[in-house]
């Protein structure tokens, strides 16, 4: 999942977006409303950290703006600002849910998780595709009932095509909600991480879940 | 004396409505005394007359005492006598028996009145009249103009009396009738005079701090407006000062959690694994170099909040200028070289002040700090003494202050660097402590763009009628 981290206090935003990377997050930054939205309508991120007191444009701003373009990102809105008139104008402009500082990192992730699953309209954070088990909290891959080792990249892929399980999904898409613009990955970096992918998940299993549609992208899920 | 209005108020009415009625009194009596006094006095001549002109020649008058009835009467009569010059009796009121009535002893011949005690031990008035006789015949004998007949005449005064005790009595009831009636009205008037303060009084005793804002009401007395009016201005001065209050303490803990949630994401994150020495060492850095700004800022806000309070000394000290700023631009030193700017401080050796050097030294150091965050880098930082009434001034190449943070660049957390940088934790706190201390040494400071892109912060003195709280004035010596 990709998220963008918008905090203008430089130490703050740093240690954040190595948590977040370290929890599997492709983490992009940004350290004013400005640099914020212009990353924001370029790339579709599946989260949005933004803290509201910001250099040049601030943050309920950033957040109008993004829903007046139709951002379809789950926005978790980070404030010194704790007073309920505060929280309601942020929630009330889009924010999907609202975290005063300073918070326990532990809940930022709670809660970002929180966010991007109502993005995808997934009940919880362990997804099922056939007897496949993805449990977004603990980041654990069971295939019928077996423990399955991924590494952080082949985690964050299947993570999101679970979480548009059904639907095909690109190329480009995948790039753009997997990796963060600091990866710079390869042209065909997508397909080499999807046959990893497949060598972990399909390899031995009598049911595919990993389909290729040619010219399109990827799926997954039980084919009918 | 007693601080109730009402109980004054009433007091006050009451003494004069009562002296009034007193003095009210006092007339009436006395003009109503002598009005029956008089008519008393002319019944006593007319019957004086009439007692002499009946007697006639020397013999016992014959009265008709028809027209005289109180000399007849039992109750209260009135006495009447006449003699001849040569103390013969002439004629006796019935109601005189046979006692006498004294002579009253004039020796003019003219009528005169007295106050005397009747024979009857009653007291009563007299009058004494001696006239010639009347004679109808011709004179034979004696010279008839030698004959004259005196006469008394007395009656009782109790009539006069009961008069004015009635009226005396009427006058009393009246009279304390209207001090009765006066006194409820004046404490009703006051009582309702006085709904208006009590009224207020609730109104003000219901005020929380949150609703000193409201308006008071206008329906009171005209009396009262002026107070109501510095009530209002009282609470709107106090509805400011609370909302500043609260507005601080809301600045103050936004400002203070921004570091302390940057402290704790990097100690969470940096302990949420296993790491080699050098992750640690980063985390370690930027833990120290958050707190040391968050030291300074509660430092700052410690500085503001006593100077709030006015619990600031200011010692005066001469100054020299040049050694001073080189000192405080010590410290910034080391992060101007890593961005390349360059600073000069033109500040003439001879350059001294008289002012607080403590004081100076924070405005100073805030001034630096604030050029070396925000100079571009590649940029200069100047140093100048001023000329006329400007101390000291600091300009910057600049990017410009944007216009609309320029009019509020030294308010509380006015945010300067909403966009002249991402610095996150500078909050506006700095250049407000410059302002409020630079008014406690009797300075002005101001901040602008000027056209060459640079930026200028100057300080000057204040002029001496300016409305300061300083003590002593500083001035720029050469």
């Amino acid at each position: 999942m990709r998220v963008l981290l918008v905090e203008d206090f430089e130490p703050f935003a740093r240690s954040l977006a190595q948590g977040l990377r370290e929890a599997g997050y492709a983490v992009d930054t940004a350290a004013n409303g400005e640099e914020a939205l212009t990353h924001a309508f370029a790339t579709p991120y599946d989260g949005i950290l933004l803290d509201l007191m910001l250099p040049k444009l601030d943050g309920l701003t950033v957040l109008r703006r993004l829903r007046e373009n139709g951002s379809p990102a789950g926005i978790l809105v980070l404030t010194a600002r704790d007073q309920v008139s505060d929280r309601v104008t942020g929630l009330d402009l889009g924010a999907d849910d609202y975290l005063a500082k300073p918070f326990p990192f532990e809940e930022l992730l709670a809660r970002l998780r929180a966010v991007i699953r109502r993005r995808y309209q997934a009940p919880s954070n362990i997804v099922r595709v056939g007897d496949l088990e993805l449990d977004a909290t603990a980041r654990a891959v069971r295939r019928g009932g077996r423990p399955i080792a991924l590494s952080a990249r082949e985690y964050g892929l299947l993570e999101y095509l679970a979480m548009r399980r059904g639907q095909v999904v690109t190329r480009a898409e995948i790039h753009d909600h997997v990796y963060d613009f600091a990866a710079e990955p390869g042209s065909n970096v997508v397909d080499v991480y999807v046959g990893y992918l497949r060598k972990k998940i399909d390899e031995g299993q009598a049911v595919k879940l990993i389909q290729t549609h040619r010219g399109l992208g990827y799926s997954l899920g039980v084919e009918a | 004396m007693t601080h109730s209005l009402r109980v004054r108020l009433t007091v006050g009415v009451l003494s004069v409505l009562a002296a009034v009625l007193a003095t009210f009194a006092i007339v009436v009596r006395v003009v109503l005394g002598s009005a029956l006094d008089r008519q008393l006095d002319a019944r006593l001549s007319g019957n004086a007359a009439a007692v002499a002109g009946m007697a006639e020649d020397g013999t016992p008058p014959e009265f008709e005492y028809e027209s005289l009835p109180e000399f007849e009467r039992a109750v209260r009569p009135g006495f009447f006598e006449a003699w001849l010059d040569d103390g013969r009796v002439l004629a006796r009121s019935p109601s005189l028996g046979t006692r006498d009535l004294d002579r009253l002893r004039i020796d003019t011949g003219g009528p005169a009145f007295a106050d005397v005690t009747l024979p009857d031990g009653r007291p009563g008035r007299a009058l004494e009249l001696r006239q010639p006789m009347r004679i109808e015949d011709a004179p034979r004998g004696g010279p008839p103009a030698d004959r004259f007949v005196t006469v008394i005449v007395a009656q009782g005064t109790e009539d006069v009396r009961e008069t004015l005790a009635a009226m005396s009595r009427w006058l009393w009831l009246l009279g304390l009738l209207a001090l009765v009636l006066g006194s409820a009205a004046t404490a009703l008037a006051v009582t309702r005079g006085l709904r208006s303060v009590h009224g207020l009084a609730a109104e003000v005793a219901a005020r929380h701090e949150h609703d000193l804002a409201r308006a008071l009401p206008r329906n009171v007395p005209v009396e009262l407006e002026p107070l109501v009016d510095k009530l209002a201005g009282l609470f709107k001065r106090l509805a400011a000062s609370f909302e500043r209050e609260r507005r601080f303490t809301a600045d103050v803990s936004h400002e203070l959690r921004t570091p302390l949630a940057a402290l704790r994401t990097i100690l969470e994150v940096a302990a949420s694994r296993d790491r080699d020495a050098a992750a640690y060492r980063t985390a370690i850095a930027d833990a120290k170099a958050v707190v040391e700004q968050t030291q300074a800022l509660v430092q700052n806000l410690l500085m503001l909040a006593r100077l709030d309070a006015r619990q600031i000394e200011v010692v005066n000290q001469e100054l020299r200028l040049r050694p001073f700023v080189e000192d405080c631009w010590r410290a910034f030193a080391a992060q101007a070289a890593s961005r390349k700017l360059t600073f000069s401080n033109d500040i003439g050796p001879a350059a001294a002040v008289v002012i607080d050097p403590d004081k100076l030294r924070i405005v100073m150091t805030n001034l630096l700090a604030n050029a070396a965050d925000y100079t571009g880098d590649g940029g200069a930082i100047h140093v100048r003494e001023g000329r006329d009434d400007v101390v000291l001034e600091v300009v910057d190449t600049g990017p410009p202050i944007p216009d609309y943070v320029l009019p509020r660049i030294f308010d509380r957390f006015a945010r300067a660097d909403t966009a002249r940088s991402g610095g996150g934790i500078h909050s506006g706190v700095g250049l407000a402590l410059v302002r409020a201390i630079c008014e406690v040494l009797g300075l002005s400071i101001s901040a602008e763009n000027i056209s060459d892109g640079s930026v200028r912060f100057q300080l000057r003195n204040q002029p001496a009628d300016a409305n300061s709280n300083r003590g002593d004035a500083t001035r720029l010596m050469r």
